[in-house]
């Protein structure tokens, strides 16, 4: 018998899909804002932007995810992973989503078009949600792995 | 086990402390062996510090201190006397206890590689001095070993007591009546202006102990009056089968007690509890008074605290400005003056954050002294050196960074300024040389410059040099003035072996030092003439933390310039820009500047070569540059940010700043950027 572990996930928008993040590692969400563009940075940093006086990058999930240009985005959901905050530009944010880990699909197969950077596959009633696994994509934007 | 590594941290500090008053003592001690007041306050060092190491446990350091200290109170009661030899072992045990503290820093334990055996017992030797005393000065050692350790033991059970007192009172005090053995409660007052208050104390201790009274306890602690933090009373619970007359009679034997009174405690079991309890609440009440006096004095902070605090202050300057600016555009009499005031309070706030973040560069300072001693030994060369402007303050990131650069530097001035004797004197000069180091404030900088008297640098040899490597022509560098000439030293790598002695080593580690100073918004010069010496002077910003910049434009984004760096601004038009070697220069009073346009380093989109451009000429090393730019907007200050792990790679910015109206300057780092090109 497997246990089955309830967490809660935050659900947004993206690349016209449901994507979901762990709750946990959410800081904040806000509105779009002005986004300084940093020169010579790898392509998947949109720039910075100045939240209360700090500067926080922000990421462009287009371009990490699927490599297309930054689309329109209408929200910055700010994240804490290993202490580094960064922001994820999303069309839209669904809401919280309570997932029981017998929804969660890990073995995608050919499905998994995000390699490690997609923990794996909600399935919820008729909804199917992208996991996102931030620690994989906080390696990739550090340069650990340079694309 | 927590309480003990609350302790393990404040002995480290305070050791360190320890460890550099001695060092200061010995060095004075060098220069003249008969300074008492040296031979005591290094005494007072050592036995603070053998204290502090038996209460941590650490034996092996207490017994090396121990031993010097005996050695040293032999010279101080002039049994035997201190010369040049026997202040090599000093400073050979000096550097033992370091290494010692070292390893209590590193493992925990004062378990070193080398055996300190040898040295203990050459201090040993030294302490019995000639022959005929030996025997005489060894009784007298076994017989001090003996309380010392005992004292140990009692000033453990203290410390670990701490935490129950009260209990630790009313059981001893309870054992003491169940068998009938007194207790008494002894206040002893030394004389005003006592010398050696702990070493007093710590003879009564003795004293009580000898006679058969066991101290239970003692206000202050024990630690404290280790640590001299105590007035002139002390107060002592102590229980033993002696006669209250005794205990005030040994008592009043030690020397400078001015006056002990001895009351016997009352100990009948029923009334020991209220006794003991009052007690107590005295206790505590005393202990509180002195808590509140000790965080009135110093407290020690978590830098990354104060980090956060400096960043507050910069955010609230800025929220400041806004909101000034704001209100400026409704024209609001009313607000005129709470703003004014908000203006004020900030700025002082501000001034006083700066502060926290001072500390004074003695920190740095302290250990040049030992330095040039052995260096000015191996390389037999006698040095007179000076250090002057000790208390001047600077912020605590270059204190730790700052270190280096100045070792090179004073090393550099002994080992190729510093003639030696014979040559000093051939030319007339004193035979001693003379180093000084010294520092103060200039305006809103900090100057730390490093002059010898020695042989100077050659500008014809540099000059040759350069000219060999091809850095400049011939008929140019005629033309040079001294302090561009002395640049070429800071270039990587200039000073090469078959260079001869005038020059050698100039240029070893002299790009580092520049590299490490220019890292701090810093700049480095030489001055120098022949036959008569070298100065560099290093000058640092106040804080790094804020730093004056130029703020420009660049595709309507904002980019900021550290002043320190800027060497002046221009407009220039299209057809002033000449290639020369497929690189585009311009040339400012026949000086060819290389010109880097700032939208080709960050990659924009932006008209190649407008009609006319903004030119910000920057110094980088010895070189100039002109960066182009849009616009200029001007000067201000500015709170720097760093940009974080994910920016790690991009190299041309060196952080951020969050400017008045929310957006965000990135902040040029040229050093970076003229390599990147």
């Amino acid at each position: 018998m497997e246990e089955i572990i309830e967490f809660e996930v935050l659900v947004f928008k993206a690349l016209n899909q449901e994507m979901a993040i762990n709750v946990e590692m959410v800081e904040i969400v806000i509105e779009q804002t002005e986004i300084t563009p940093v020169p010579r940075a790898r392509k998947i940093v949109e720039g910075v932007i100045n939240l209360r006086g700090k500067i926080i990058p922000v990421i462009s999930l287009p371009v990490l995810l699927a490599n297309e240009g930054a689309s329109i985005y209408k929200k910055i959901i700010i994240t804490k992973v290993e202490d580094v905050e960064f922001g994820l530009m999303v069309d839209e944010v669904v809401g919280v989503l309570r997932v029981n880990s017998n929804e969660l699909e890990t073995n995608l197969g050919k499905m998994n078009t995000y390699g490690k950077k997609a923990k794996g596959l909600i399935k919820k009633d008729s909804r199917l949600i992208v996991y996102l696994n931030l620690e994989e994509i906080l390696k990739e934007i550090t340069g650990s792995e340079v694309a | 086990m927590g309480e003990y590594n609350e302790y393990l941290g404040v002995f480290i500090d305070e050791s360190k402390e320890y460890i550099q008053l001695l060092n200061d003592s010995l060095l004075e001690l060098e220069k003249n062996a008969s300074d008492v007041e040296q031979v005591n306050r290094a005494f007072r060092a050592l036995h603070t510090l053998k204290g502090m190491a038996g209460t941590m446990g650490f034996e092996k350091l207490a017994k090396l201190c121990h031993r010097m200290e005996n050695y040293l109170d032999a010279v101080r009661s002039g049994k035997v006397e201190i010369t040049s030899d026997e202040l090599d072992y000093l400073f050979a045990g000096l550097d033992m206890i370091d290494k010692m503290l070292q390893s209590i820093v590193n493992s925990g334990s004062d378990d070193i590689a080398e055996d300190i055996n040898g040295l203990v017992e050459v201090f040993e030797r030294i302490a019995a001095g000639e022959k005929i005393k030996k025997s005489i000065r060894k009784e007298e050692q076994e017989r001090l070993k003996e309380p010392e350790f005992v004292r140990q033991e009692n000033m453990s059970k203290t410390v670990v007591g701490e935490g129950f007192t009260q209990e630790v009172i009313k059981d001893v005090l309870e054992e003491a009546a169940k068998k009938n053995i007194p207790a008494y409660h002894i206040v002893v007052s030394l004389q005003e202006g006592t010398q050696l208050k702990s070493a007093r104390m710590y003879m009564v201790f003795h004293t009580l102990e000898e006679i058969g009274v066991e101290i239970i306890h003692s206000i202050p602690s024990v630690e404290d009056i280790e640590n001299e933090k105590f007035d002139l009373n002390v107060e002592l619970i102590g229980v033993g089968n002696v006669s209250q007359e005794k205990i005030y009679e040994k008592v009043m034997g030690v020397s400078e007690v001015k006056n002990v009174t001895v009351k016997p405690l009352k100990i009948e079991l029923e009334k020991v509890a209220p006794e003991a309890s009052e007690k107590k609440g005295n206790d505590e009440d005393k202990s509180k008074e002195q808590k509140r006096v000790k965080v009135t004095q110093t407290v020690r902070v978590d830098t990354e605290k104060l980090d956060t605090l400096m960043n507050l202050m910069g955010e609230l300057v800025i929220a400041r400005s806004r909101i000034a600016d704001i209100l400026k555009k409704y024209n609001i009499k009313e607000v005129d003056e709470s703003l004014a005031q908000l203006s004020r309070i900030t700025l002082d706030l501000q001034n006083i954050v700066m502060k926290v973040r001072m500390v004074p560069i003695e920190f740095v300072f302290n250990r040049f002294p030992r330095m040039v001693r052995d260096l000015s030994r191996n390389l037999g060369k006698e040095i007179n050196f000076v250090m002057r402007g000790e208390e001047t303050e600077l912020d605590r990131t270059f204190v730790e960074v700052i270190g280096d650069p100045l070792v090179h530097l004073i090393r550099n001035a002994i080992d190729h300024g510093i003639e030696t004797k014979e040559e000093r004197i051939a030319n007339g000069k004193p035979p001693i040389g003379t180093v000084t180091l010294s520092a103060r404030h200039e305006g809103n900088n900090v100057v730390i410059e490093v002059e010898d008297d020695g042989r100077g640098m050659s500008r014809e040899k540099i000059i040759k040099k350069a000219v060999e490597r091809g850095l400049v022509t011939e008929e140019k560098a005629a033309a040079l003035p001294d302090e561009k000439v002395f640049e070429f030293v800071f270039l990587p790598g200039f000073s090469t072996k078959e260079q001869v002695s005038e020059l050698s080593g100039r240029g070893v580690g002299m790009d580092v030092v520049k590299n490490t100073v220019e890292s701090l918004n810093g700049s480095v010069t030489i001055e120098s003439k022949v036959g008569k010496g070298t100065k560099v002077s290093i000058r640092l910003p106040l804080t790094l933390a804020i730093i004056q910049a130029l703020l420009v434009k660049v595709n309507n984004y904002v980019y900021a310039i550290p002043i320190s760096i800027i060497d002046s601004t221009l407009i220039i038009s299209r057809e002033e820009i000449k290639v020369v070697q497929n690189e585009e220069v311009i040339v400012i009073r026949g000086e060819v500047i290389p010109l880097i346009k700032l939208w080709r380093v960050f990659d924009m989109s932006h008209e190649e070569t407008p009609n006319e451009m903004n030119v910000v000429v920057v110094k980088s090393g010895a070189r100039k540059f002109g960066l182009t730019v849009d616009t200029l907007i001007g000067q201000e200050d500015i709170v720097i940010k760093s940009l974080g792990k994910i920016f790690s790679d991009v190299k041309i910015f060196s952080g951020g700043a969050t400017l008045g109206d929310g957006s965000i300057a990135l902040i040029l780092d040229v050093a970076n950027i003229v390599e990147s090109i």
